[in-house]
C-alpha cells in the first residue's frame, strides 16, 4: 500500500520524501481537526457528570 | 504458481500495513485526548478568565454571570484557578472550566442561604481541571471566589466510587455524605478511575466562612 503510493509519487527520492511528509501532516491535521473531535463523544472515556 | 504466491504476499503486506496504520492512529488519539484537548481547553478558559478579571477590575460588585460566575481555588489539587460556568454539557466543560449543574438537580449558588453548589469538571483532557480530585482529604479547603466574596469550604467526605446514575449526591442536603440538615454545601463530581469514566468520584464540602473581597483582592489565609 505505502509502496504503491511511493511508486506513484513524482520526482526523485527527495521530492517524494517531501511530498510524503506533507501527506502525513495533512492526515494528522485531518485526524486532530475533524476525526477525533467527532469520535471522542462516542467513546466512554470522558463522561464526568452524574445523570439519571 | 509464483504469481499466485506473489498476490497472497501482497495481500498480507497490505493487511499488515493497515494494522500498523491503525496502531499509529490509536496512538495519535491518545496524544489528542491527553494533550491536545488540554492545550485547546486551557487556551479557551484562559481567554474567558481574562474577560471576567477585566470586568472585575472595577472592584468588588454584584454577581456577574457572563463568561463565568467566578473561580474555584483548590490548593490540594494544585495551583491555579478554575473558571466556573453555568451548565455541565460537554460544550461547556470541554473548554477547561468547571460547570455547575442545572440538570438533573439544579445547583444552588454559593451566595444562596442554603443549598448545594454542585460542580463537574474533566478528570483527563479538556483542561483536566479535577484531575487530582483524589488528593483532596477531609479538612482541605475549597475556595470559591466571586466578584465580591470569598467562600471558604472544608471537605468533610469523599466517595471514591459511585455509579453515574447516583444523582442523589447532588441533593440540596446530600444525605449520602452523612449530613441531614440543610446547610451550605459544595459537591465536586468527576469521572474515575483516571482515563476512563466507568464510575464517578464525589467530594463534599461545607461552607466554613465567607470573606468580603477587598480592593486588592487579598486572598483568604487558605490560599496564601
Amino acid at each position: 500500500m505505502y509502496g504503491w503510493i511511493w511508486r506513484h509519487l513524482p520526482g526523485n527520492a527527495w521530492v517524494r520524501g517531501v511530498i510524503s511528509l506533507v501527506l502525513v501532516l495533512a492526515v494528522v491535521y485531518a485526524l486532530f481537526q475533524y476525526v477525533f473531535p467527532w469520535a471522542e463523544p462516542l467513546l466512554p472515556f470522558n463522561d464526568v457528570t452524574v445523570d439519571a | 504458481m509464483a504469481r499466485a504466491r506473489n498476490r497472497i504476499a501482497g495481500i498480507i503486506s497490505v493487511f499488515g500495513e493497515l494494522l500498523i496504520t491503525a496502531g499509529l492512529v490509536l496512538g495519535l488519539f491518545v496524544v489528542y485526548s491527553l494533550w491536545w484537548t488540554n492545550v485547546l481547553a486551557d487556551r479557551a478558559a484562559g481567554k474567558d478568565a481574562d474577560q471576567v478579571r477585566d470586568r472585575w477590575a472595577g472592584g468588588p460588585g454584584a454577581l456577574d454571570t457572563r463568561d463565568g460566575i467566578g473561580f474555584l481555588h483548590v490548593p490540594a489539587m494544585g495551583d491555579g484557578e478554575i473558571l466556573v460556568k453555568k451548565g455541565t454539557e460537554p460544550d461547556i466543560l470541554n473548554n477547561g472550566v468547571a460547570g455547575y449543574y442545572t440538570d438533573p438537580i439544579k445547583s444552588a449558588l454559593p451566595q444562596d442561604k442554603q443549598g448545594n453548589f454542585t460542580l463537574a469538571a474533566h478528570r483527563d483532557g479538556h483542561g483536566a481541571k479535577f484531575h487530582n480530585i483524589h488528593k483532596l482529604k477531609n479538612g482541605d479547603s475549597i475556595v470559591f471566589e466571586s466578584r465580591d466574596t470569598w467562600f471558604v469550604y472544608k471537605v468533610y467526605k469523599s466517595l471514591p466510587e459511585t455509579t453515574k446514575y447516583n444523582v442523589n449526591v447532588l441533593q440540596p442536603v446530600p444525605k449520602e455524605s452523612g449530613r441531614t440538615k440543610p446547610g451550605r454545601y459544595i459537591t465536586l463530581t468527576t469521572c474515575t478511575p483516571m482515563y476512563t469514566s466507568d464510575y464517578r468520584y464525589i467530594v463534599w464540602g461545607e461552607l466554613e466562612r465567607t470573606e468580603k473581597v477587598d480592593r486588592d483582592r487579598t486572598p483568604p489565609a487558605e490560599l496564601r
